[in-house]
């Protein structure tokens, strides 16, 4: 076990950030902390780093109780959500900052920041300021230099968040292939339940600084341990008294099978290749997402009264009573 | 911009341009053209006069060490400001203003009834040490960092609180210790702001007098400033003399806003 985590409290004032959390996150894998903003995800990331202290439990990476170190003895990398570029440096200085401050000699410090850029396929950048660099290639600088000093562990506290939706892809599907390449303990913090499900190995579901579930994103998706995370991972509906997905639902036009719920389709609404129907019952209203082929196989229009179950297999969780 | 017809542009420009002559321009105009009414025997004299020579040496000598102190604790106290919460933060911080709001001669009466030899509160045991504060060059000093203290401040702080701590957590977490940082993270990112405030108090701390009157005694030859020589040579009939000191001093005004106007544009880039 690479970074464990245990009985870890923090308070800001009156504001829990984060209240008794124990976690282990394996060693060589990328795990996602993922939850709503002012969940907690990011204080925890930053007491790991050393950037924060905990009010009280402990910090052990790698073996040794990093509890009571400071963040420049952890051994950890930490990539910021706004870059933290060092703005008066080059390219190339900012990755070679920990090599230098570690007093490498200077042929190897220079080896390794070729090495780092060519990684980051920043190497035709290396003596342009950060001020001339994008967002994406930034952070990609920001990464080189983090990676540099050969952390136990590789922090990122919600790395793409600052990025638009194109590049925020693209630098996220290159940080899986990267660790693929490079294998060292990553941690990113996100609030994109894409990001998580298609990025990491594992995810940590974080909401009001408690820890809601962990487990791979099949897991996570598959077998939700409450409301909460599924609600988080994914569009969520009611349907009777239970709580499922809206493309788990099937769909009649005829009245048949046992337990069906008799409704109304109030609003059929098509987006690309799929189709949103919502319909109203005697409990609410249904949310119910179908294929066009299969809405078109069953000629559904607005008005048409529809009987709806929930399709074997389907994930569910009871509902929660309302408040 | 506010949308103002021609002669009203016109009429602004004149009102403020003239503004600025009579009170600034041309007093300081008439300043030089005095000293040059004899050609360069003015300066020359002015310059062979070991009572001028004394108390320029001496301006410079309490003007660099002021600034030299003053920087030090700027720097330090700006970093405290941002950096760190702690109780009475906003008192320090009012304190600091001070100095702007109170006339220096407040200020020098004030140091003189803190350290004076007699019955100041630390002036008898240090000058029974051999330490003379008050009447000697150390409460000029103390003086001038007083009446230039939040020069330097005033323009670290804001830059401090513009680049944000993000730099120097990022190289926390590259392994560089707290002195790393400092030297390599903080103190280029705020270069040109403490440059600026620098300069801006030399300018402040060579044309010091109200305070430094007081703290120094005034003593001919000894204890006497620039500013203060331009006063005695004037009240002395020797006008010739404090013309040319007080063109010196001018000189060196000058020299200081052609720096800053040369930093300014940097800053914002």
């Amino acid at each position: 076990m690479s970074i464990e985590v245990t009985n870890v409290t923090k308070k800001f004032g009156d504001f829990v950030a984060l209240d008794d959390v124990s976690v282990s996150l394996p060693t060589g894998q990328l795990t996602a902390l993922l939850g709503p903003s002012g969940g907690g995800k990011s204080t925890l990331l930053r007491i790991i780093a050393g950037l924060d202290s905990a009010d009280s439990g402990t910090i052990n990476i790698e073996g040794t109780d990093a509890t009571r170190l400071p963040a420049q003895k952890r051994g950890v990398g930490f990539v910021f959500q706004h870059y933290a570029v060092f703005k008066h440096m080059t390219v190339a200085k900012n990755v070679a900052f920990g090599l230098e401050i570690r007093k490498r000699p200077k042929d190897e410090v220079k080896r390794r920041v070729e090495e780092l850029l060519e990684l980051v396929h920043l190497s035709q950048f290396s003596h342009r300021l950060p001020s001339q660099l994008s967002g994406g290639q930034r952070q990609r600088m920001a990464l080189a230099r983090a990676l540099a000093v050969e952390p136990k562990v590789l922090l990122l506290d919600e790395p793409f968040g600052a990025l638009d939706a194109k590049v925020r892809k693209e630098l996220r599907d290159w940080l899986r292939r990267l660790h693929d390449e490079v294998h060292v303990t990553t941690v990113f913090v996100t609030h994109d339940q894409e990001e998580a499900l298609e990025v990491a190995d594992e995810i940590v579901v974080i909401n009001e600084g408690r820890v809601e579930q962990i487990g791979t994103p099949d897991q996570l998706y598959d077998e939700p341990a409450n409301d909460f995370v599924m609600g988080f991972l994914g569009e969520v509906t009611q349907l009777g008294d239970v709580r499922l997905r809206p493309h788990d639902i099937e769909v009649a036009v005829t009245p048949g099978l046992a337990g069906a719920i008799e409704g109304t389709a109030t609003r059929v609404l098509r987006v690309g290749f799929e189709v949103r129907v919502t319909v109203a019952t005697s409990g609410g209203d249904v949310t119910v997402v179908l294929t066009r082929t299969h809405a078109r196989q069953l000629e559904l229009v607005e008005g048409t009264k529809v009987w709806l179950t929930a399709a074997s297999g389907a994930t569910t969780v009871p509902a929660m009573v309302a408040v | 911009m506010v949308d103002v017809s021609t002669p009203v542009k016109w009429l602004l420009r004149l009102v403020a341009v003239g503004y600025v002559f009579f009170l600034v321009a041309w007093p300081v105009g008439l300043v030089v053209q005095h000293t040059f009414d004899a050609g360069f025997d003015n300066l020359t004299e002015a310059l062979s006069d070991e009572q001028v020579v004394g108390a320029l040496q001496l301006t410079l000598m309490v003007a660099v060490w002021a600034v030299v102190i003053n920087l030090v604790f700027g720097v330090g106290i700006s970093l405290l400001l941002v950096r760190f919460e702690f109780p009475g933060k906003r008192v320090l911080s009012a304190l600091i203003d001070l100095p702007l709001s109170v006339s220096p001669v407040v200020v020098g009466l004030a140091l003189l009834l803190v350290y004076n030899g007699r019955d100041g509160w630390i002036g008898p045991a240090a000058e029974s040490a051999g330490f003379q504060i008050i009447f000697d060059s150390p409460g000029m000093i103390m003086a001038t960092c007083f009446v230039a203290l939040p020069l330097i401040i005033r323009e670290v702080v804001p830059v401090l609180h513009e680049i944000g701590d993000d730099q120097e957590q990022a190289a926390r977490s590259l392994g560089a210790s707290t002195r790393q940082t400092f030297w390599r993270i903080t103190l280029p990112s705020i270069k040109w702001a403490v440059v600026y405030g620098v300069v801006l108090s030399l300018a402040r701390s060579l044309g010091e007098f109200g305070a430094v009157k007081i703290v120094s005694g005034n003593i001919t030859g000894q204890t006497q400033t620039a500013t203060l020589v331009v006063e005695a040579k004037y009240q002395n009939f020797q006008q010739q003399t404090a013309y040319a000191t007080s063109f010196l001093l001018i000189l060196v005004s000058i020299a200081c806003l052609v720096v800053v106007a040369f930093l300014r544009p940097k800053r914002t880039h």
